[in-house]
């Protein structure tokens, strides 16, 4: 059993390179295709870009949910987790890549944020009120001080979890836990600020005090059904096959059901609030998302992000059968995708939802580079934390 | 009580290589039913529960008086007047629904989450839960005047054709609270009828048997009914569940839905829901070491499961603060005048004193609980959730009257001061919880006995197979 486990968990083994270099190649030919096929729209290279902005902070949000998620688990003690915390740990160190991949927004913040337009603070007195904020350089600085504490955090659990598998050193989980307690606020607030200042700065007058919290709902949603694939896709390859039991994957399901409800409870917190309110300044917001065929892409969130999740997550055989907690994850991710698309693209494609191959391109391309990404921090690192305390807690968990 | 004082045992550890002990002073099954029943069963309460029972009944009275005053004259007794029409009554009430939050919230979310030390707790969490409930629902019920037609707030047909506003979050809250209410008492009882099994099984007279035979439903403790048993309080676990959050929601909402600045903002409906476990928690703090030390419970309340609670004071005091300051950054960056000058009218405007009380509570008192000395000292800590108690009392205030008090037009503000009926009100309020705390704390029993008991490392197959 020992052997077999051990071979198991070894590490990628060969996929890992594969996935590196596939993952690179697709990288730059969807982006590429993605960039010079936009010159054929409307919009022009804005089109690139904002597609390029829904995309990462698609990805974005994948190791921003990564890196809470190894951050809870560290401060609750817990136990069932273990064997799933290394992919976590190096989906996490990933927005290391997401700080590289954010050059393309600095470079298309023109045309992303019309916050950026002289012309446009000239006469606009209300952006005027807010530019010790919204200004170029204070946002730059923003978020490297974003990354800067993204990347210290995810690097520490990564390297002190691997360091762990020589040294089993007990200890360390000890460090790793009081790390975490602190870990949680300076995570909150910068996922926070982050999401205002990359999503909800799109329309810079509008406001809303729980878009962050929305931004964090969404994410931790979308990186448990993550791992749900990522886990089922990887056993088929005969990794992980008996470190990862069925128990394991109903608790992922268990976290993506409650995720779901929470999701959707922010999510109404916020419109029904805004919609009750009904002050012009708020309203018009969620006004432009229920004009044109916005409207139906609205409604779809409510059905797609909602209820189709949470109808077939209740039951307790979807969650014990991974191949198909594995399909419904995949649905949450697009429809993940989705959310944020409908948070990004309103305000500049006025009237029409408008998904074009571009958004296709560029999704799989980032998809391509962010695994090559997870496949550089992976390395030959082995797939379980095997010197976590916990690990053998972990190994026999089951649901009682 | 025959029991003498108990060693304070620090059971916690922070040794990651092994799960440390839930129950100290080697406290078996049998040591376990006898100092839970021990509380119930002893010939008299110990003296102090006494002294307590009198101060609280005395409140209780004055409740009676205040109420019958109020009722009596109208609510012209209480400090209300253009513009602050929602004086101290939504305060309390608003006040009382958070403190009912973290008995559901230990028995039912914990319970999915799997944490075992919960067990130790739950009981009376629950207990007072619903004591806090209670008194959260009388406030809005001798608010709305003619309390004789009270009953108007439910939608009843009646022959005047007569519905209440089902656009007005006020009444979402009937619904909500009450649903709370009926799911937090079922919760409750339901998890309690095997151990007043216990006490019926072990009661010496007529009286007690009879009542705690009646109270127990016929539980034989067969097989059936257990496995019966845990089927319903998982459902109900799940039920409950949703509860938590959704019953400090619907109270955002009262203040939420409206166009006042500092009330209508997005992020309140999770803000109070945080605000809510942090204070029912702190409640939890100030019941439980009087309690304890009383009983003689140190070695099933444990240092750790202090600890881990004053951890959960501290994360959800910490959220609270997080509230804070993103209302506080959006007001400014909305561009809004008017939220702006909420929030800074607030801080410095003629409630500064409120203001700084609720943050100096909330949210940089409680930041002590990252020393371990203050989350595992009983004095401490206790002194620390009256803290946050007094904290989170004048959040409501703040938010309540500081909006009223300064809206949109400067003619038509106002400085909201109580009576003397508001304040004895508020006291009474705290004379029900305690006294229907106290009698709970003699009569019920006080830990979950049954539970307790399935976490000892005894219940587990793996501890008799290590020991032969």
């Amino acid at each position: 059993m020992a052997d077999k486990l051990d071979s198991q968990t070894i590490s990628l083994g060969p996929i890992g390179p594969a996935l590196l270099k596939i993952g690179v190649i697709v990288g730059i030919i969807g982006l590429a295709a993605a960039f010079m096929g936009s010159y054929t729209t409307e919009l022009k290279s804005e089109r690139f870009y904002l597609s390029y902005l829904v995309n990462f902070a698609f990805y974005l949000s994948l190791s921003i949910g990564a890196l809470f998620f190894i951050l809870t688990q560290h401060i609750g003690r817990a136990g069932w987790s273990v064997v799933v915390r290394r992919v976590a740990e190096a989906f996490a160190a990933n927005v290391a890549l997401m700080f590289v991949l954010f050059g393309v927004i600095f470079i298309g913040m023109g045309e992303i944020y019309s916050w950026t337009d002289p012309d446009r603070l000239a006469h606009d007195t209300i952006l005027q009120g807010k530019e010790p904020y919204l200004n170029t350089p204070f946002f730059l600085v923003r978020i490297l001080i974003y990354f800067g504490v993204w990347i210290l955090l995810t690097q520490y659990f990564l390297k002190g979890s691997v360091g762990q598998d020589s040294s089993k050193d007990p200890k360390k989980t000890e460090k790793m836990q009081m790390v975490s307690a602190p870990g949680i606020p300076i995570t909150a607030l910068t996922v926070t600020f982050a999401s205002f200042d990359l999503l909800m700065s799109r329309d810079p007058h509008w406001f809303s005090t729980i878009f962050g919290v929305y931004y964090f709902a969404g994410s931790f949603l979308a990186f448990f059904s993550l791992m749900a694939i990522f886990f089922c896709v990887i056993q088929s390859k005969g990794l992980l096959k008996d470190a990862i039991t069925v128990e394991h994957y109903h608790d992922i399901g268990k976290y993506m059901f409650g995720f779901t409800v929470f999701w959707a409870y922010i999510a109404f917190s916020q419109f029904m609030l805004i919609w009750y309110g009904n002050i012009p300044e708020e309203t018009v917001w969620y006004i432009r998302r229920f004009e044109g065929g916005w409207e139906t892409a609205s409604y779809f969130l409510l059905v797609g992000h909602f209820i189709i999740p949470f109808i077939v997550l209740i039951n307790r055989f979807v969650k014990r059968i991974p191949a198909l907690l594995a399909t419904i994850a995949f649905w949450i991710l697009l429809v993940h995708w989705f959310d944020l698309y409908w948070i990004v693209m309103p305000e500049s494609l006025k009237g029409h939802v408008g998904i074009s191959w571009i958004d296709i391109a560029c999704f799989i391309g980032m998809g391509g580079l962010y695994l090559a990404g997870f496949a550089f921090f992976m390395g030959d690192k082995a797939l379980i934390p095997q010197g976590d305390p916990r690990l053998e807690e972990s190994l026999h968990f089951k649901n009682a | 009580m025959a029991t003498t004082a108990v060693q304070e045992i620090d059971n916690t550890s922070n040794d990651a290589s092994r799960r440390p002990t839930l129950i100290t002073g080697d406290l078996d099954f049998k040591g376990i039913t006898e100092t839970v029943c021990g509380v119930a069963e002893a010939p008299s309460a110990p003296k102090i529960w006494y002294y307590l029972m009198a101060i609280s009944v005395l409140a209780l009275m004055n409740l009676f008086a205040m109420i019958g005053y109020l009722i009596t004259v109208g609510t012209g007794v209480w400090g209300l007047n253009n513009p602050v029409g929602w004086g101290w009554a939504i305060v309390n009430f608003v006040f009382w629904v958070g403190i009912g939050h973290a008995g559901t919230l230990i028995s039912a979310i914990l319970f999915l989450f799997r944490q075992k030390w919960r067990t130790s707790i739950n009981r009376f969490a629950e207990a007072m839960t619903i004591f806090a409930v209670m008194c959260a629902g009388l406030f809005p019920g001798i608010h709305v005047g003619r309390v004789w037609v009270v009953y108007w707030m439910f939608p009843i047909p009646n022959y005047l054709n007569m519905w209440p506003q089902f656009r007005s979050p006020l009444l979402w809250d009937v619904f909500a609270v009450s649903t709370y209410a009926t799911v937090s008492i079922l919760f409750w009882y339901v998890g309690m009828i095997p151990d007043l099994a216990t006490f019926r099984d072990r009661a010496k007279d007529k009286i007690r048997k009879f009542a705690y035979g009646i109270l127990s439903l016929g539980w034989r403790g067969s097989s059936r009914h257990w496995s019966n048993y845990e089927w319903s309080y998982l459902l109900l676990a799940a039920l409950a569940t949703p509860l938590v959050l959704s019953v400090h929601s619907i109270v955002s909402f009262d203040f939420a839905v409206s166009q006042l600045p500092g009330w209508h903002t997005t992020i309140f409906p999770p803000y109070f829901v945080a605000g809510a476990i942090f204070s029912g928690f702190a409640m939890v703090i100030t019941l439980a070491i009087p309690a304890r030390k009383m009983f003689h419970l140190e070695n099933i309340i444990t240092i750790r499961h202090l600890d881990i609670m004053n951890r959960i004071i501290l994360a959800t005091g910490s959220m609270v603060g997080y509230a804070y300051i993103i209302e506080f950054f959006i007001a400014w960056y909305s561009g809004n005048a008017y939220e702006t000058f909420a929030f800074i009218n607030r801080a410095y405007g003629p409630y500064w004193w409120a203001y700084w009380t609720m943050f100096t509570c909330n949210v940089i008192i409680p930041q002590v609980f990252w020393i371990k000395k203050f989350r595992t000292s009983p004095m401490l800590m206790f002194i620390i959730s009256i803290f946050v108690n007094i904290g989170m009392w004048f959040e409501r205030f703040v938010i309540t009257i500081t909006s009223l008090s300064r809206d949109f037009l400067p003619a038509n503000w106002g400085y909201y001061t109580p009576t003397f009926v508001d304040v004895l009100t508020f006291v009474g309020s705290f004379g029900l919880f305690l006294t229907l705390f106290l009698l709970f704390c003699r009569f019920l029993p006080i830990v979950a006995m049954a539970e307790v008991k399935a976490i000892l490392p005894e219940a587990h197959a793996h501890h008799h197979e290590e020991d032969h």
